[in-house]
């Protein structure tokens, strides 16, 4: 029975990854792909990534990058849920439907949309800032240095993150039966022990899944990094996406830029381990 | 589990799409003419040839060649260079494409382009535009045809230039800066005024500074290419840059190109009496404010005495070395390059890349007209494969502009980075 489903994942997950690994063991570039040649070059692209400084800056600014889109969404998107469970009916029912329509916006639409925000000349930030007394921020530009564009960056990702944590987080909540928080009152207990003993049992394993997916999809995150200022300026909000985006596509290094591919899936590999073990494992569990 | 499972199936067709890039190639076209009714496929670039053109063309070629149909597709320009390394690997690849000219010497270099050194005669060799013929070469050997160009112009208001008593248009240098002092005196008190909108990374301008200066990107010695922006002159042309921008007193962001924001829009909005750019960017702007059309003008852009030499941006055309018709696609090169089709190049107000005839140009507008002027002195990038990386990717030139105007790095430091990253580049 399981058979054809096996072939078909092999066949759609196994052989396209397989091939990746093949290409970052060869030289293959706009020449060699359209003449179909194969040279092996062994692990002469892993070396020019890996003795490239500037490789192991971007490694730990994309690190650094994900940790505090991560942290921020699922912090944000449990303080919604919590406070999704307490509203009233109609209030929720305006939440939770700008929440979806924030999900449902395009990326690109709501990147040029922060791109107007943040303009140095004709952004409302800046003008909005000035409004209120804040003089030195006519002009400001949230661009020039690599920490502040990937702050705004972290921001726009972050906001478009945000609901799909909510919601999946508010589900796990609602699988506390209302009965133990009275229970919980009833016994005396405080806001805070009522969310530590009755919320925190029922949210930790959709966390644990909800922090997993958001690592996997901040870290790779490339549209909106690119489209924000191609990495700039002067390189400093470039991150591994990006840099695999100018060694394969802009510089048709398609051997090298699968490396960074094959480098980067180490990377997250290690980073979300722990994670990769505790879904595992509760899993186990719960068979 | 849902967007799970489908952002799941987006990377696995990712993946098979790459998988299949990989697995491809193999035979080549040649030149099997088939007999029976064939088809020419041509790509040209959106906004390049005018309709008119490619009517009237695609009929008389029909016509000279019985049983041949044109396939005419135009192409989008984003992410065409991605589209063209594919259909260039494919076995059903296109006869004649049109591309960049910035981007033909990596296609020429890696031989995925048929080389046409011998049929250069046919195609109008002696009238092609100089700008364009340095990137249609490569390793002495000829890969493309010119196609058409544009330069870019400083477009004034008119109507402003007069009533800061400005009565000719500036020639050189010092009589450009005259000039902005006058609108200042006459306009600054407006604070949202601009005498010219240069925004920090406007790379193009640059290069005509420094080639006015004597200086250049690169040095060339046969396929090696140099980078030589740390030299004195590129050093002043960088110099008159800033000396512009603070003259000026540009509003524009230091941190952007001229096209976020728009430039033509900002222009449109009636508080700029100059921008440098292209001849149509006229028309975006009157989108903004009909009337300003009729009030403004243009010159060439001024250098230390007389107009400075110009970027000309533009394309080519090239015969895939995958065509399946290449004797079709040379004889279709040869009629497109004739003076005859040229001519409604320069009439559509382009440069045209095969013809020195520019009378229809001159008589197309003071925007065209001013084009026209600079055209004789017009330049490239360095023909080298390593540009088409640059300009795809992070750009050492606005990353130099940028830190050097806003203070972030010395000159020697800004120039001497820029330089390192080109030479990066240039080895490949």
């Amino acid at each position: 029975m399981m058979a054809p489903a096996l072939v078909f994942l092999v066949a759609l997950l196994g052989w396209p990854a397989l091939q990746v690994v093949f290409i970052s063991f060869r030289e293959l570039n706009l020449g060699e792909l359209v003449r179909g040649e194969v040279i092996w070059t062994g692990f002469d692209n892993y070396v020019e990534v890996l003795s490239d400084p500037e490789f192991w800056t971007i490694t730990l600014r994309t690190v650094v990058f994900t940790t505090g889109v991560v942290a921020a969404t699922v912090l944000l998107g449990l303080g919604l849920a919590v406070l999704m469970r307490h509203l009233s009916r109609g209030v929720r029912m305006a939440l939770q439907i700008s929440l979806v329509l924030a999900w449902a916006t395009p990326i690109i639409a709501t990147t040029t949309v922060f791109q107007w925000m943040f303009d140095q000349q004709y952004g409302i930030l800046n003008k909005t800032l000035v409004l209120l007394g804040f003089e030195s921020y006519s002009g400001h530009s949230w661009f020039s240095t690599g920490a502040s564009t990937l702050t705004v960056i972290g921001l726009l990702v972050c906001w478009q993150a945000v609901p799909f944590v909510a919601f999946t987080l508010y589900a796990g909540l609602l699988g506390a039966s209302k009965d133990l928080y009275e229970a919980a009152s009833i016994d005396g207990a405080t806001g805070w022990q009522a969310f530590r003993a009755v919320s925190w049992p029922a949210l930790r394993p959709v966390l644990a899944i909800v922090v997993f997916l958001s690592v996997l999809w901040d870290f790779k995150v490339f549209t909106q990094v690119w489209a924000i200022r191609q990495g700039g300026p002067d390189g400093q909000s470039t991150t591994l996406p990006v840099l695999l985006y100018l060694k394969g596509i802009s510089g048709s290094g398609f051997g090298v830029a699968a490396a960074v591919a094959v480098l980067m899936l180490i990377v997250l590999v290690l980073v979300t381990w722990r994670y990769m073990r505790l879904l595992v494992r509760s899993q186990e569990t719960e068979l | 589990m849902r967007s799970w499972s489908k952002s799941l199936i987006g990377g696995v067709a990712v993946a098979l799409a790459v998988a299949g890039c990989a697995g491809s190639g193999g035979d080549t076209g040649g030149d099997n003419a088939q007999s029976g009714p064939r088809e020419l496929t041509v790509w040209l670039m959106n906004g390049s040839a005018p309709e008119t053109l490619t009517n009237a063309l695609h009929q008389e070629f029909q016509a000279a060649h019985p049983g041949v149909t044109v396939k005419y597709e135009v192409q989008q320009w984003n992410g065409i260079q991605d589209k063209l390394t594919t259909a260039l690997a494919s076995n059903d690849a296109p006869d004649v494409i049109e591309i960049g000219n910035t981007q033909s010497p990596k296609f020429a270099q890696q031989r995925v382009l048929l080389d046409i050194s011998a049929d250069t005669a046919s195609f109008n060799k002696d009238q092609w535009l100089s700008g364009l013929e340095g990137s249609a070469t490569w390793d002495g050997k000829q890969y493309a045809v010119p196609f058409y160009a544009a330069n870019r112009v400083v477009l004034y208001r008119k109507d402003m230039f007069e009533q800061a008593g400005v009565t000719a248009e500036p020639t050189n240098r010092a009589e450009w800066l005259a000039a902005i002092e006058k609108l200042k005196a006459k306009f600054g008190s407006d604070k949202d005024f601009q005498a010219l909108y240069l925004p920090g990374q406007n790379w193009y301008s640059l290069l005509s500074f420094i080639w006015d200066e004597g200086g250049d990107i690169a040095t060339q010695d046969g396929t090696t290419f140099k980078a030589a922006l740390d030299s004195p002159q590129a050093k002043a042309g960088l110099e008159f840059y800033k000396e512009l921008v603070e003259a000026s007193g540009t509003k524009a962001p230091k941190d952007a190109d001229e096209q976020t924001p728009e430039q033509a829009g900002i222009y449109g909005g009636g508080k700029v009496a100059m921008i440098i750019g292209l001849p149509w960017e006229v028309a975006t702007a009157a989108k903004s404010d009909p009337k300003i059309t009729e009030l403004t003008g243009a010159f060439p852009i001024p250098g230390k005495a007389g107009p400075a030499p110009v970027f000309q941006g533009g394309s080519n055309l090239a015969i895939p070395a995958n065509s399946k018709d290449q004797d079709l696609a040379k004889e279709y090169i040869k009629l497109i390059s004739s003076a005859k089709y040229q001519s409604e190049f320069a009439k559509a107000g382009m440069i045209p890349g095969t013809s020195t005839d520019l009378s229809a140009l001159e008589a197309g507008g003071p925007a065209s007209a001013a084009m026209a002027k600079s055209s004789t002195n017009g330049k490239g990038v360095p023909a080298t494969p390593g540009w088409a990386t640059i300009e795809a990717g992070q750009n050492p030139l606005k990353d130099m502009l940028t830190a050097y105007l806003t203070g972030a790095k010395s000159i020697d430091q800004a120039t001497a980075d820029a330089n390192a990253v080109l030479n990066e580049a240039f080895a490949g």
